[in-house]
């Protein structure tokens, strides 16, 4: 029977003919069909064997006719006349594409919430306590200023950083507190190559005991290898903000030249990310922690700027002209 | 801040070269930003003594000078009137390259041979001073090069000084800090002089009217100075740390800033009526000019006045009645202490930072005054000569009380992550100039010098601590993950990251505008409710002067910005914030989200040619809302018609989903497309966010899926133009059972033959019961009780065959 399938599938002239010899030998009713019922009725010892021809028999015919259809299949695209251009575009349905901005917002979320954080958010439109006040501002600092801060007839401000989100949480909550806050940010920045007046920050907050700069610096380290790749280094700076002490800021080795130095890094080997510290003792009393019991450190760092650095974006500005030339590379 | 790094040598001994100093300056938290090498003075330029000089028998302007350049006398031609016989002053030979590129020549002018040029300092790159040829001291021997004169090219570090620390904005403050890195003593210069003739309290009196406002006032009085330029040492130091030259008087006082970081003020003595001065606040009406030639209100403004009025905005600038001037003699040398608020106030309301306001503001040392004010009489009598008079006025209450501050040992390790031994700590503190008090086993307590008043709590100690003992030895082990419980934010985060790939998946790219709409756009695509618009009372510019409380208008603009790069085919969406003004005043903020269409921009592969029809858009933009409503498992989409003033009549709608309005949608007015150019017409809408994902934390329930089979039945009727599809699905479900499951519309044809004003419409009817398999005859059942309401009620005429 096999031979004799075997001849019939070289002799079928086209696939129609082709598809009668499957359906005489391997259809419902075909012949191997009827093989079938006669395995139940023998012998046990046989039926093994029996099975295993059987089973022999049906790969061999499937081959075969695989084959000559494929042999049919070309002899088709070889011949003349009309014949189907495969050659033409697919049709699809194009998705969009994610603002950079969003993108690392997203990423960077991801990472933390790996690390045990959820993302808080606050409004735009803040108290000067919130943003300025319970964060330790001296009211005397620059920052407050009508030049720096967009106030609203109201009394009220365009938020300048996200930490009044921290302040939020920690009125509503008791430690332990891991949280990030990303949101937009405004500052009466003249609009160039690197200041924007609207911008977005994440900033990041833990509060718990025994929280220490060590662990600050492991958790961003861990990030930027997360966010950067591997083999990105992170640097630790003193600095000053109000509301953090000791304050520093951070760097994160030169994704460009790996430190060597290079135009991007100013040949210093280092990319400056954002701040951090210890939360202020004075922020802790603010908000009813006791700074005796709880520790805490917060971080923050421009999304622009990140998105800058991880997408080799030179120009600020471009995120915001929305050129889908330039959005939808971002796939 | 500028730091010259021999200035720097004076007070303080290192090894370190430029950049390893930097290095440890950026890593112990005074960021250095740049390190400028000084050029050296260019070759071929040597001291010349001048000999004599005579007019230039052939030019009124210009003079001839015999000059010894230590090879012999040569004669060069001058313009400048400060050649005088005795003056030292550079002169480039024939050969010499100056700053600017030139080359000098041996030359004629105006029929006069010249054998070179007696050269300014801007021709030497050494400043901007072009007022004269540069002196240089006597007693330098002629044909000196002039690179010898000046001393070996200096180098000057760019430091970015933090706010919190004022101490720094001086020579000594980086001197201290240095000395604290390197474990180094600093020097301070000696500011001994000796004093003549009168008590300074019988040449001038002063009178604090405002304490608070100007809690240490002193002033010592020179007499028979003589007013001049500075010498080039002392004229280099601030032309190093960018500060312009004026005389050997002011000069002085600036240097003296720039070195301890004390502000100074020197008066004309001469020209104080009274020859007193009363620190007082500004009266009504009150104006000065001070010595930038501006008139300004001083009302209410700390100010120091004479008996006739205000002669200095305290701490901010001089006036220009007893500015130090050539003929000045007598000079009363301020050095005060005032309030940072009061000098902040003043400095806002008059626009005006200077060097002094910018250290007043954030606050000076009182301890500080006194020695300030030595150090600037004693370089005055060197540079201008004269006499002090005996003593010094001094107002002053008092030093304030010492602040005494305890650190932790164990306080430093729980919040530093690292232990750093307890000497460590007691060093690192006292080579910042903190006394120790006391010292157990476990803590020790230290009194922080006037210079820091940064300096207030135990972190503060143990910043300093960790900055000094390096950060960079603080470990980094992987993060512990500990868990703490979220808020409703972190559902909300998710869910809009949801909406963000919906959106995306449904063919949109997402844009971002400012939260800032300008005026202009709002009166072209009007949009939102101006009665309760936010505006911005101090806008960076006209173009972003409003708070949005639209996405549609920069969504409207950002469709024709594309258009006019040639990007024709657009999806587009904005997540964004809008604002509002409520009724108690307060702002409102509420998450939309705008769709924009125009042209065909998902469809790839043949995707047709030819602007799309309204219709086309329209239906489009229906159908990615509609297609956002099932990804957010809001039900069916149901539109109704609405004048929209940014929208074309007609193509308007309200959206409504779920049993809430979510938003509206339409085609962009064609008025507006047409200026814009656009090439079809563009679909717009808004949605409210939080109708969108209202639906988001539910979890579906699962239903059994259809056992039995299900039977179709098309139909196809012939209405009035007027008949909607909305009304015949109403019409359809009113005369269906409940078996059918589905009313597909797949065709519409118009055609005379069916008669005009009417349109025929094809449905695919699918019926099926959940307990049995239907028979023909339930179905033909079913499909006649259809046809007869559809008959009834919309006076269809049902097409067989
Ligand atoms: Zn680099």
């Amino acid at each position: 029977m096999k031979d004799e399938a075997q001849a019939a599938c070289a002799a079928a002239a086209d696939l129609a003919a082709l598809e009668q010899v499957r359906v005489r030998y391997l259809g419902r009713q075909g012949l191997l069909r009827d093989i079938t019922p006669a395995l139940k009725t023998a012998p046990a010892e046989q039926r093994a064997e029996l099975g295993r021809l059987a089973n022999a028999l049906k790969t061999a015919l499937a081959e075969a006719l695989a084959a000559r259809r494929a042999a049919l299949a070309a002899g088709a695209a070889g011949a003349s006349g009309p014949r189907f251009d495969c050659s033409l575009p697919g049709r699809w349905h194009r998705p969009g594409t994610l603002h950079p901005v969003s993108r690392v917002i997203a990423d960077t979320a991801a990472i933390f919430r790996t690390m045990g954080f959820t993302v808080a958010d606050g409004p735009d439109v803040e108290t000067g306590y919130h943003n300025f006040e319970a964060l330790n501002t001296p009211p005397h600092h620059p920052s407050l200023d009508a030049t720096d801060t967009f106030w609203l007839a109201s009394g009220e401000l365009l938020r300048t950083q996200t930490s009044p989100v921290q302040i939020r949480v920690m009125e509503s909550r008791r430690p332990p507190v891991r949280v990030i806050t990303p949101g937009r940010c405004y500052r009466r920045d003249t609009t160039d190559a690197t200041h924007s007046a609207n911008f977005h920050q994440i900033e990041g907050l833990v509060v718990d005991r025994d929280v220490s700069l060590a662990d600050l610096k492991g958790t961003l380290a861990h990030f930027a290898h997360l966010m950067m790749g591997p083999r990105v280094k992170v640097r630790f700076r003193p600095h000053f903000f109000p509301f953090t002490e000791p304050s520093v800021e951070y760097d994160f080795s030169c994704h460009v030249c790996g430190g060597g130095g290079c135009r991007v890094c100013k040949d210093s080997g280092w990319i400056e990310i954002a701040g951090a510290g210890m939360v202020d003792p004075r922020v802790f009393m603010k908000v009813g922690y006791d700074p005796e019991e709880f520790t805490g450190f917060a971080f923050g760092m421009g999304v622009e700027r990140m998105a800058m650095i991880k997408y080799g974006i030179t120009d600020i500005r471009t995120l915001y002209e929305n050129d889908v030339r330039f959005l939808e590379q971002f796939r | 801040m500028k730091v010259p790094i021999a200035w720097l040598r004076e007070c303080v001994d290192f090894d370190a070269t430029p950049g390893a100093l930097a290095e440890a300056l950026t890593m112990s938290g005074m960021e250095v930003e740049g390190i400028v090498a000084e050029k050296r003075a260019p070759d071929g330029v040597v001291a010349a003594r001048i000999v004599a000089v005579t007019p230039h028998p052939d030019a009124d302007r210009l003079r001839l000078c015999r000059v010894d350049d230590g090879r012999g006398e040569v004669e060069v031609v001058c313009g400048a009137d400060n050649a005088a016989p005795g003056v030292t002053a550079p002169l480039a030979r024939p050969g010499a390259s100056l700053a600017d590129g030139t080359v000098v020549r041996e030359s004629a002018i105006r029929g006069r041979a010249s054998a070179g040029m007696l050269c300014a300092e801007d021709e030497l790159g050494l400043s901007d001073d072009h007022s004269g040829i540069m002196i240089l001291p006597d007693g330098v021997r002629p044909g000196t090069p002039l690179a010898e004169v000046l001393g070996p090219p200096d180098t000057v570090l760019e430091v970015e000084v933090t706010w919190n620390r004022p101490d720094c904005l001086s020579i000594m403050g980086v001197a201290r800090e240095v000395g604290a890195i390197f474990r180094r003593p600093v020097r301070r210069p000696d500011v001994s002089f000796a004093e003549e003739g009168g008590p300074a309290a019988a040449l001038a009196a002063v009178r604090v009217e405002d304490p608070a406002g100007c809690p240490r006032y002193t002033a010592r009085v020179l007499t028979g100075v003589r007013v001049a330029p500075s010498p080039w040492w002392l004229r280099r130091r601030l032309l190093q740390c960018g500060v312009r030259p004026i005389n050997n008087v002011v000069d002085v006082t600036n240097y003296v800033l720039l070195e301890c970081g004390h502000p100074l003020h020197a008066f004309d003595r001469e020209r104080l009526e009274g020859r007193a001065v009363v620190v007082r606040r500004g009266r009504p009406g009150e104006i000065m000019a001070t010595i930038d030639g501006a008139r300004r209100k001083v009302e209410g403004l700390l100010v120091i006045a004479d008996a006739a009025g205000p002669v200095a905005v305290a701490g901010v600038m001089g006036g220009m009645k007893s500015e130090i001037r050539p003929a000045t003699s007598a000079v009363l040398i301020e050095s005060a202490r005032f309030h940072p608020p009061a000098i902040r106030a003043a400095s806002s309301a008059l626009g005006l930072s200077t060097e002094s306001s910018y250290r007043f503001e954030r606050g000076v040392d009182g301890e500080g005054v006194d020695w300030a004010s030595r150090r600037a009489a004693a370089l005055m009598l060197r540079t201008a000569g004269g006499s002090a008079a005996r003593g010094v006025i001094d107002l002053y209450a008092g030093p304030p009380a010492p602040r005494r501050v305890t650190c932790r040992f164990a306080r430093v390790r729980s919040l530093l992550g690292m232990e750093v031994p307890a000497d460590e700590i007691v060093d690192i503190l006292s080579a910042l100039g903190m006394g120790v008090a006391g010292r157990t086993a476990a803590a020790c307590e230290v009194v922080a010098p006037g210079y820091r008043p940064d300096i207030e709590l135990e972190a503060d100690l143990i910043e300093e601590v960790a900055r000094l003992h390096g950060l960079d030895r603080v470990p980094a082990p992987m993060p512990a993950c500990r868990v703490a419980p979220g808020g409703p934010d972190e559902q909300e985060a998710r869910a809009l990251d949801g909406l963000r790939a919906d959106l995306a998946a449904l063919g949109l790219s997402e844009i971002m505008n400012y939260s800032f709409v300008s005026a202009d756009l709002l009166k072209t695509v009007p949009a939102g409710d101006p009665a309760t618009r936010v505006e911005l009372p101090n806008p960076v510019n006209r173009d972003q002067s409003v708070l949005r409380d639209s996405l549609l208008p920069q969504m409207a603009a950002t469709v024709g910005r594309n258009v006019s790069r040639q990007s024709c085919d657009l999806g587009l969406f904005e997540i964004g914030r809008t604002f509002a003004r409520k009724a108690d005043g307060t702002t409102a903020e509420k998450t939309r989200v705008a769709l924009g269409l125009l042209g065909r921009p998902a469809r790839i592969g043949m995707p047709g040619r030819g602007a799309a029809t309204g219709e086309e858009t329209f239906l489009e933009l229906k159908g990615l809302i509609e297609g956002l409503c099932v990804c957010r498992r809001l039900g069916p989409l149901q539109v109704e018609s609405v004048a929209f003033p940014a929208l074309e009549d007609g193509w308007a709608v309200a959206l409504r989903a779920a049993g809430a309005v979510i938003g509206m949608a339409g085609l962009l007015r064609e008025d507006i497309a047409r200026e814009w150019r656009l090439p079809g017409p563009a679909g717009l809408a808004e949605l409210d966010v939080a109708a969108l994902l209202a639906g988001a934390f539910d979890v579906p329930v699962c239903r059994p899926v259809p056992l039995y089979p299900a039977v179709a039945r098309d139909i196809a009727l012939v209405v009035d133009e007027s008949v909607t599809h909305a009304r015949v699905l109403e019409a359809i479900a009113a005369g269906a059972p409940k078996e059918l499951t589905q009313a597909c519309l797949f065709d519409t044809f118009r055609s005379e033959g069916i008669g005009k004003d009417k349109k025929s419409l094809a449905y695919s009817l699918v019926y099926r019961a959940m307990d049995r398999t239907l028979t023909d005859e339930d179905a033909n059942a079913y499909h006649e009780a259809v046809k007869n309401v559809l008959r009834k009620k919309l006076n269809a005429q049902i097409r067989e065959g």
